[in-house]
């Protein structure tokens, strides 16, 4: 399986913080990739990176095998819809298209076309008066029409709302259907993810805190509830990635790659927002078990 | 790219042609009445020193005509100084208004990272924007001057046939005539284009951008002719008679001795830049001979008190008698050429300067 991106300790420093520091990842092709974290957790630092919008301060990032941005072949390969979908806020629908046409020798003049038709676009309205969801549409269409062969995609939905929001990723994937294209999709709306992406990362404080096939990951990780006790107390092979308790009941969520066994708990199916959820949030408070090994290395 | 460079600057094109169209018919319209009045003037059939005469009389009628809208001034002499106003002001306005917002409005409102990410690189993105429109603001800018010196031509006939003491009587050395004639126009021009161009890239905001490329520029304009253009090519220097070199003595700098040298002889058209008083082995005289006083009491009761009057003939000739001559420096009219070269040169590297520096920020820091 050859990497859509790849990078290797890649960090950026803005003066004396750090955006994002010692990230070392690969995306691997032929998915729909989300990229979910908190704020701040380097999601969009990463994208500037990867579209050459930023130069990395330490490391190194390579997209589709190539440096970012290295000339019009790599330019010509990689398609971008940046936040907020930046359109000529002065010039009409029709010369967004014509600048398309004229800036990228790979340009499906086509299929911009029928989009455009599609979602009803008035060919002379002004870029600048056309509504958010349209915006974005508009903004998508300049990105595939140019047929690149990855497509990265930084919050496209975030400022939508959720009628056009649906609208935006389900024409997306009719985009992706229609042309064989790697996505990677930044969003912290988890939902959205899970409507479109077939593969997640999981991005917390520039780790990576967990990647895979969303199929992969739903089969492996269960939602376990029984009697309080001890998650230390649980057999091997079981890694907990959260836990709570109440009084009398202690409910976790753990990744296995055999089934649970044991009849103390009650074992049911975990959605890709708690999953993704559950990893955030171990990075924001460590969880017990790790808490509890830092200790006994202490002693 | 040149479709989208075209497309993004096509409004800003257009003003400019309405500009300069309207500059050229302005012009055209007065200049039939311009040319009458120098054809009616005898200086087409003028003989020898008879020339200077009809052409200082010329240059007064034309200043002195009838007021149009300052009472005060001559229709002639309002569109003269427009004229040099707008070819003054052409290369900053190109500067603030096509220079300053083409990186930074991009920058301003995200659409860079549209632009940037077509199948085209920065380098080559910005090599259209620059050369497209560089070449487009010192074309309007040279135009202007050429059209101005088109309708201007029977002025500085007159002015090159020895016509002296009116307003036009600057020669073409003059401050505000040599940046504005000949070729400098188009080295302004793209000085102040890339000049904006450059603080757009910096300041990212286009009305930051606009208001430092003003200054800078305006700032470059005044200390051009004071201190850059005199030390551009090597001066000459001479040692005249105060007669000779049609030099007056200073009244306000008294009793320091301070002569102001009109012409050099045998040199006719030249660039006076200093003059001092010397005395006959040449050392430099500071202040006016004491035998002189009487001379100098008598030119300031002349002028009632006022220390701003014109030199006296008297002094001049009190001052010479004392065997005190003027050294003038100064740089020769058949350096007007390469002085033009030297320094449409000078911008023109500066903007090229600028220009890489744009280059290679935008491929340094990516956005």
């Amino acid at each position: 399986m050859t990497a859509v991106i790849e990078t290797e300790g890649l960090g950026k420093r803005y003066r004396a913080r750090w955006a994002l520091a010692g990230c070392t990842l690969s995306i691997p092709a032929g998915h729909v990739v989300g990229l979910v974290g908190p704020n701040g957790a380097g999601k969009t630092t990463l994208i500037n990176l990867a579209t050459g919008m930023l130069a990395p301060s330490a490391g190194t990032i390579e997209v589709l095998g190539g440096r970012p941005i290295a000339g019009p072949a790599q330019l010509a390969r990689v398609g971008y819809l940046a936040q907020d979908a930046p359109l000529y806020a002065g010039l009409p629908v029709a010369d967004h298209l014509r600048l398309g046409a004229h800036l990228n020798p790979g340009w499906d003049a086509d299929m911009a076309r029928r989009r455009v038709e599609r979602l009803c676009l008035d060919h002379r309205q002004k870029a600048g008066t056309l509504s958010g969801g349209q915006r974005a549409q508009l903004a998508l269409t300049l990105a595939v029409a140019k047929r690149p062969e990855l497509l990265i995609l930084d919050e496209p939905v975030a400022s939508l709302d959720p009628l056009a929001r649906r609208e935006f990723l389900q024409d997306l994937m009719e985009a992706v259907a229609e042309q064989e294209v790697s996505v990677v999709l930044s969003s912290h709306l988890i939902s959205d993810l899970e409507r479109a992406c077939d593969y997640v990362i999981v991005l917390v404080d520039s780790r990576v805190r967990v990647a895979g096939p969303v199929d992969d990951l739903l089969a492996t990780h269960h939602l376990l509830s029984g009697p309080r006790r001890d998650p230390a107390s649980l057999p091997g092979g079981l890694e907990v990635i959260s836990a709570s308790h109440t009084d009398v009941q202690t409910t976790l969520l753990v990744r296995t790659s055999g089934p649970v066994l044991d009849p103390v708990w009650t074992v049911s199916e975990v959605g890709l927002e708690d999953l993704v959820l559950a990893y955030m949030k171990q990075a924001a408070r460590p969880a017990p078990r790790n808490n509890r090994r830092h200790l006994e290395v202490q002693k | 790219m040149i479709w989208l460079t075209w497309r993004q600057f096509r409004a800003q094109a257009i003003t400019a042609a309405a500009a300069l169209a309207a500059f050229a018919i302005v012009l055209a319209i007065n200049e039939p009445s311009l040319s009458s009045m120098y054809d009616s003037s005898g200086l087409l059939t003028c003989h020898g020193d008879a020339c200077a005469g009809l052409a200082s009389t010329f240059l007064q009628n034309l200043s002195s005509g009838g007021g149009f809208l300052i009472p005060a001034a001559s229709v002639y002499m309002i569109l003269y100084f427009l004229g040099v106003l707008v070819i003054l002001i052409a290369p900053a306005v190109t500067g603030v208004f096509w220079g300053a917002p083409l990186i930074a409005r991009e920058l301003e409102a995200g659409t860079f990272r549209l632009a940037w990410n077509q199948s085209v690189t920065r380098t080559r993105w910005l090599a259209v924007k620059l050369a497209l429109i560089g070449v487009a603001a010192m074309a309007v800018t040279e135009a202007f001057s050429l059209i101005q010196a088109w309708w201007a031509a029977p002025i500085g006939k007159a002015i090159g046939l020895g016509g002296g003491a009116s307003i036009f009587s600057e020669g073409r050395f003059g401050w505000f005539v040599f940046p504005t004639h000949g070729i400098t126009p188009l080295g302004y021009a793209a000085f102040g284009f890339a000049l904006g161009v450059t603080a757009g890239l910096l300041a990212r905001r286009p009305i930051p951008a606009m208001a430092i490329t003003l200054a800078i520029f305006a700032a470059v304009q005044f200390i051009t002719p004071l201190w850059i253009r005199p030390h551009l090519f090597p001066t000459s220097r001479t040692v005249a008679t105060i007669a000779a070199a049609g030099a007056n003595v200073s009244l306000r700098a008294n009793p320091k001795l301070t002569l102001t040298a009109g012409v050099v002889p045998g040199q006719p058209g030249a660039w006076i830049m200093s003059s001092e008083g010397v005395n006959a082995a040449g050392q430099p005289v500071s202040a006016i001979p004491a035998s002189c006083e009487q001379a100098v009491s008598q030119a300031l009761g002349s002028h009632r008190g006022t220390t701003m009057g014109p030199g006296s003939a008297a002094l001049n000739k009190c001052v010479a008698s004392h065997g005190i001559r003027v050294a003038e420096s100064y740089q020769p009219a058949s350096h007007y050429w390469p002085l033009q070269w030297s320094e449409t040169g000078m911008f023109l590297a500066l903007a090229l300067v600028l220009a890489g520096y744009c280059f290679w920020r935008l491929n340094r820091r990516r956005s």
